[in-house]
C-alpha cells in the first residue's frame, strides 16, 4: 500500500500497472489532460503510443491483444475522442477481442448539460461492449479497472469501456490499494462442463464415418491449440478452420483441410455438406460460414462447444451442446476418442483440393497473364517467411486472398477484422501487433481503399519506428465491392474505381523505405528486401484490376453452390 | 412456430445501465415490448425485471440467452402466462353516470372490483386479476361510454419456486 496522497489519474495509472499493462494507445484532449499529466510525471511506468486518430488507437489495441493474448488498452478524451473509438469497440465485440477503453468524461456535475465535448458514451457503447461503467469519483477507479480487466479477458473476451468523469481524475485519494477481481456473482467466466454431454459427444465421434472438426477463434482464445491437434490426431479426424481460427493449427498439418466459408476452400465446404458428425468448437456459425442456413450440413449430427451460452442454439440447434472452455472440453474428449481408418473420407479432401488446385489455385499462383495477382504476392511472402510471420490484413479482396494463401506455422498469426469487416483496421492493428511482438515479423496486406481509411497511422509508424512491413495490393478499385458489381450487377462499377495518390510519395513523406512493383520479375526481390531491411517497409504491388476472389459461394447460396470463375 | 405472449423475467444486480442493455436486446431485433417492469425482489440488492413481448418460442429462448449474457444479470427465464402466477392491478377512472340505475351493480357483480374513491365528477375503481379480466372490464366500461382513464401495472409475477431456490448456486 502506497501511503502518499495521489490523484485519481495516478490511481488509474497504478491500477493499469497492477494489471500488468505497460503500453497504452491513445490520443489526448482537454478532459483527459489529468491522465496525460500523470503519464508525463510517471513516464517510467507506462509507454503511451500516440496514434494519429482514436480509431487507430483502438485498432492498435486490438492488434496488440490478438497478437499477444494480453488485454489491449486504449485511452481517449471525452466527446469526439470517445465516439471515434466506436467502430473499434464494435469490431472487438463481434470478434471477441479483449480490450479496455478508457474514456474521459465531463465533470459529474455537468453530466447531461451538453457540456463542451460531452457525449453519452455509456449509452452509445452499451450494445457493443461486454461491460461498461461510468466512474464518477476517484475511489471507484481501482475497483472499476480491476473489474474491467477481469471481464475483458475471461470467458468469451470482449471490449470494456470505463468512462471517467474529470473530477474523478483530479480528486485526491489517501494512498492506493488494488485488489484484482477474481469473480462476480452475476457473471460466470468458467462454466463447469457437463461430462455426460462430453461422453455422448465422443461416442458420436467414435461412431462417425465422416466426422469433421470445424474450429474458430475460440481455440486461440482458450489456448486450446494443442488439445485440438491431439484430438484430431488421436481420432484421425479432419479439421477445418473459420477465417478467425486460422493459424491455430499449422497450415501444413496433415489433418488440416483448410478454411470454410464464402471464399473458403472447396474441400472443407464440401465436407461440411457430407459429414455425418460435425464437432464445432469456438465458432459461431456466421452467415459467411454457413451460407444458406436451411441447406447447411444437413447430413450431420452436430456437437457445438462454446464458452458463451448464448451462442449455443442461436443459429443452429446442436444435438449436443457443450458449454465451457474449449481446451478443457477437447482435453477431456481426447481421453476416450478412438482412431478409425478414414482414408476414404480424407480421400474426399484430397480430391476436392486437387479440384481447387486445378480450377483456382494454379490460376492465382501461376498465372499466364501479364499482370501480377494478389495470390502471387501473398504466396511469395508465405514462402519467404516460411509461414512464421504474423499476417495482418485490411478488408476486401486482399483479405480473403491473404487468408487463402498465407501459410501459418504458429498460432495467433492472422489478425483480421472478421465479423465487422472494418476497412481501415489493418494498418493500426499491424502497428499494435508489432508493438506487442517486436521480435516477430509482422506483414500487413492492405488494399488501396482501406489503407486510405487510416493512412494517417503512417505517422505512428514514423514516430515510434514501428517495424511493420506494409504490402499494398493496389488494384485501383474498391475491389471486393467491384467484384460483386462485376458478378451480380452486370459490371456497373458504381463508385468503386479509385483515383489514387502516389503512394510511393506518401511512404517517402513518412520516411518509410518503399518500393513499387509492377512486373512479376521484380516481386521476389522486393519481398526479400522488405523482409531483410530492418524497420518499416512499404511495398506497393500493382495487381490486376479486375481479378475476382474465387472460389465464391454467393451470399445466401448453399455451401454446395460454389463458383469457380465468372461464368459458373 | 407461433407467436404468442411470453413473459420474460430476469433477476439482476440493482445497478444503473442494466435496464438499457436489457431493452437493447429487444430493440436490436425490432421486437415491441408490451410491458416492462422493474421492481424489488425478496433479496436485497437484486431487482426483478418482468417483460412481456409477443414472439415465438425460438425467439423467446434467444432473448433469454441474450439477457443472460449481460454482465449484471443473474438469471433470466421465459414463461407463458400459464407457466407462472401472473396478475395485474388496474385503476379505472369512470364517469359518475355509472351510478344511474343499476349499472354499477351489474358491472361490479360481473367484474369483482373495489370502489376506492368518489367525488362530484368521477369514481375510482380498482381491479386486480388476470390480464384478460382487466381487459374485459376495460372493454365493458368503454362500450358503455363510462371510461375516463385507465392505469395498469403490467404483469406482476410470482415464480413457482422461491427466488433463493431459483437462484441456487448463484447467490
Ligand atoms: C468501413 C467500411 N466501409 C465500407 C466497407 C465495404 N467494403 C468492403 S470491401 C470494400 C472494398 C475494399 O477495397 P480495397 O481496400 O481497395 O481492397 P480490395 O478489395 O481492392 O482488395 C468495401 C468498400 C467496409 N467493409 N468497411
Ligand atoms: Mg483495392
Amino acid at each position: 500500500m502506497e501511503q502518499k496522497k495521489i490523484s485519481g489519474a495516478e490511481a488509474l495509472l497504478f491500477s493499469l500497472n497492477a494489471e500488468g499493462v505497460d503500453t497504452l494507445f491513445g490520443y489526448p484532449g482537454g478532459t483527459i489532460i489529468p491522465l496525460y499529466d500523470a503519464l508525463y510525471v510517471h513516464a517510467d511506468r507506462m509507454r503511451h503510443i500516440l496514434t494519429r486518430h482514436e480509431q487507430g488507437a483502438i485498432h492498435a489495441a486490438q492488434g496488440f491483444a490478438r497478437a499477444s493474448g494480453r488485454t489491449g488498452v486504449c485511452i481517449a478524451t471525452s466527446g469526439p475522442g470517445a465516439t471515434n473509438l466506436l467502430t473499434g469497440i464494435a469490431d472487438a465485440m463481434i470478434d471477441s477481442t479483449p480490450v479496455v477503453c478508457i474514456t474521459a468524461q465531463v465533470p459529474v456535475n455537468a453530466l447531461g448539460t451538453d457540456f463542451f465535448q460531452e457525449a453519452d458514451i455509456i449509452s452509445m457503447t452499451s450494445p457493443v461492449t461486454k461491460w461498461n461503467y461510468q466512474v464518477t469519483s476517484a475511489a471507484e477507479i481501482a475497483p472499476a479497472i480491476s473489474r474491467a480487466f477481469f471481464l475483458a479477458g475471461t470467458g468469451r473476451p470482449g471490449p470494456v469501456v470505463i468512462d471517467i468523469t474529470k473530477n474523478a481524475l483530479v480528486e485526491m485519494l489517501d494512498g492506493f490499494e488494488y485488489e484484482k477481481c477474481k469473480e462476480l456473482r452475476c457473471y460466470n467466466d468458467h462454466p463447469v462442463i457437463d461430462t455426460d454431454a462430453l461422453e455422448r459427444a465422443v461416442e458420436l465421434l467414435n461412431g462417425a464415418e465422416r466426422p469433421l472438426i470445424i474450429f474458430g477463434q475460440g481455440i486461440k482464445l482458450s489456448g486450446a491449440e494443442k488439445q485440438l491437434r491431439e484430438l484430431s490426431e488421436r481420432g484421425n479426424i479432419p479439421m477445418a478452420s473459420t477465417v478467425l481460427g486460422l493459424s491455430a493449427v499449422p497450415s501444413e498439418h496433415p489433418n488440416f483441410v483448410g478454411m470454410v466459408g464464402m471464399h473458403g476452400n472447396v474441400a472443407p465446404n464440401r465436407m461440411t455438406q457430407q459429414a455425418d458428425v460435425i464437432l464445432a468448437v469456438g465458432m459461431r456459425f456466421s452467415d459467411r460460414v454457413t451460407g444458406k442456413i436451411g441447406e447447411y450440413a444437413k447430413q450431420a449430427r452436430l456437437i457445438h462447444v462454446d464458452i458463451d451460452a448464448s451462442e449455443l442454439g442461436r443459429i443452429i440447434t446442436p444435438e449436443i451442446a457443450i458449454l465451457g472452455d474449449a481446451a478443457e472440453a477437447l482435453a477431456a474428449m481426447k481421453r476416450t476418442i478412438e482412431a478409425r481408418d478414414r482414408s476414404a473420407w480424407f480421400g474426399v479432401a484430397a480430391e476436392q483440393f486437387a479440384l481447387e488446385q486445378r480450377e483456382v489455385i494454379s490460376k492465382d499462383l501461376r498465372p499466364t497473364k501479364e499482370r501480377v495477382t494478389m495470390g502471387e504476392v501473398i504466396d511469395g511472402v508465405a514462402r519467404a517467411t516460411g509461414g512464421d510471420a504474423i499476417i495482418v490484413t485490411d478488408v476486401g479482396q486482399h483479405q480473403m486472398e491473404a487468408a487463402r494463401y498465407s501459410r501459418f506455422a504458429r498460432t495467433r498469426s492472422l489478425i483480421t477484422s472478421g465479423g465487422l469487416g472494418t476497412m481501415g483496421y489493418g494498418l493500426p492493428a499491424a502497428i499494435g501487433a508489432k508493438i506487442a511482438m517486436p521480435n516477430r515479423q509482422v506483414v500487413l496486406f492492405c488494399g488501396d481503399g482501406g489503407l486510405q481509411m487510416t493512412i494517417q497511422e503512417l505517422g505512428t509508424v514514423l514516430e515510434w519506428k514501428v517495424g511493420v512491413k506494409i504490402v499494398l495490393l493496389n488494384n485501383s478499385f474498391l475491389g471486393m465491392v467491384r467484384q460483386w458489381q462485376q458478378l451480380f450487377f452486370e459490371r456497373r462499377y458504381s463508385s468503386t474505381p479509385m483515383t489514387n495518390p502516389d503512394f510511393q510519395k506518401i511512404a517517402d513523406a513518412y520516411e518509410i523505405h518503399h518500393r513499387l512493383v509492377e512486373k512479376r520479375e521484380d516481386l521476389a526481390a522486393a519481398i526479400g528486401e522488405m523482409l531483410a531491411t530492418p524497420g518499416a517497409y512499404f511495398v506497393e504491388v500493382k495487381v490486376d484490376e479486375e481479378d475476382c476472389v474465387f472460389p465464391m459461394i454467393p451470399g445466401g447460396a448453399a455451401l454446395s453452390d460454389i463458383m469457380f470463375n465468372e461464368s459458373l | 412456430m407461433e407467436n404468442r405472449e411470453y413473459i420474460i423475467s430476469a433477476f439482476t444486480e440493482n445497478h444503473p445501465g442494466i435496464l438499457f442493455r436489457v431493452a437493447s436486446v429487444f430493440l436490436r431485433r425490432k421486437i415491441n415490448i408490451e410491458s416492462f417492469k422493474v421492481s424489488d425482489s425478496p433479496v436485497r440488492g437484486i431487482s426483478l425485471f418482468t417483460i412481456v413481448a409477443v414472439v415465438d418460442e425460438a425467439m423467446a429462448r434467444v432473448l433469454v440467452q441474450q439477457i443472460n449474457r449481460i454482465v449484471g444479470v443473474l438469471k433470466s427465464s421465459y414463461y407463458t402466462a400459464d407457466g407462472l402466477l401472473s396478475q395485474e392491478v388496474a385503476l379505472f377512472k369512470v364517469r359518475k353516470a355509472i351510478l344511474r340505475g343499476d349499472t354499477f351493480e351489474q358491472i361490479s357483480r360481473k367484474h369483482p372490483l373495489r370502489l376506492l374513491q368518489m367525488n362530484g365528477e368521477y369514481l375510482v375503481l380498482r381491479k386486480s386479476g388476470y390480464k384478460e379480466e382487466i381487459d374485459a372490464l376495460r372493454d365493458e366500461l368503454k362500450e358503455r361510454g363510462l371510461l375516463m382513464e385507465l392505469s395498469r401495472s403490467g404483469s406482476i409475477i410470482l415464480h413457482r419456486e422461491t427466488v433463493e431456490k431459483s437462484m441456487d448456486g448463484i447467490l
